[in-house]
């Protein structure tokens, strides 16, 4: 009985939540991140990058009021390798 | 956040995001209440002048409220959509839903008024399927039932002429249908996501 790996990438409890909250939206701004996933700013930031370096992610950084403004949109990339995991973990809950 | 998960835990934790990104609409409640007081003034207004002369000064009312209605909505919208902090694909949807329900009551009032026909009582019915779709959509039951009483105007309007009748029907159908769901909405809105 084999099972499919899992990537190390998203099998991360925030980066996994990150990916999984960019899934249902077009784009959202890093604020709303941090509510959705109750992570600290710091911690949701080094995870943003990880994914952002993989290619999962695309982080657009402008101004609003002055204000920096962060944005994220899951790539085609991210949403293959999303559908990927959830596949490989669906295999792990049937077997 | 760093620990292993079970397979259990991480589908939980996706099923709970994706759950948390379809609950983040936009705030919608404006629309409605503006819409609501608007049209009901219009329907009062043409109520009041109901023996003046024919058109334009009987639909003059209706004209003005849509102007104004159309303008603040604008205003609001493109204000609102620099501020939203996530883009939900669903707003789109709702968007669209409302430009062809717009689209639709325009062809319907260019397909009544020249015959001297009254394009409320349609108008009444149209106006139930956005409302009831945006309830669904929303998972709002408020608007569900204001879409319902919508199409249960319309469909008493078709079957009188007693202008007092429909008025009343034309302004309970909007009070009901769209300025209680929509302080309801707004008290919601307020809740979930503060301004």
């Amino acid at each position: 009985m084999s099972f499919a790996p899992l990537d190390p990438l998203l099998h991360n409890q925030l980066r996994l939540a990150v990916v999984s909250l960019l899934v249902g939206v077009d784009s959202a701004e890093f604020t709303f991140i941090v509510e959705s996933t109750g992570a600290t700013r710091g911690n949701l930031s080094v995870q943003i990058t990880k994914l952002k370096e993989a290619g999962y992610i695309s982080v657009t950084k402008s101004f609003r009021d002055n204000y920096p403004l962060t944005t994220c949109k899951l790539t085609a990339k991210g949403l293959r390798a999303f559908e990927k995991y959830v596949e490989a973990i669906r295999g792990y809950l049937d077997k | 956040m760093e620990r292993d998960m079970t397979p259990d835990e991480s589908l939980r934790l996706i099923e709970s995001m994706i759950g948390q990104a379809k609950k983040s609409f936009s705030r919608m409640s404006f629309y409605f209440l503006l819409w609501g007081v608007l049209l009901i003034g219009a329907m009062i207004a043409t109520y009041i002048m109901r023996d003046a002369p024919p058109s334009p000064v009987q639909g003059a009312a209706w004209g003005v409220a849509g102007l104004i209605g159309g303008i603040l909505s604008s205003i609001h919208g493109a204000r609102q959509g620099k501020r939203e902090p996530v883009n939900n694909p669903m707003d789109r949807v709702i968007g669209w839903l409302w430009g062809a329900f717009v689209i639709t009551l325009l062809i319907t009032i260019a397909c009544t008024v020249p015959h001297h026909r009254d394009p409320g009582p349609m108008i009444t019915l149209l106006t139930g399927l956005p409302t009831f779709m945006t309830g669904q959509i929303l998972r709002f039951r408020p608007l569900i039932i204001g879409g319902m009483l919508f199409w249960f105007a319309g469909i008493i309007m078709h079957f009188t002429d007693d202008v007092l009748l429909l008025t009343v029907l034309y302004c309970s159908a909007m009070f009901f249908g769209y300025i209680v769901p929509g302080l309801m909405l707004k008290r919601q809105e307020n809740v979930l996501r503060p301004a």
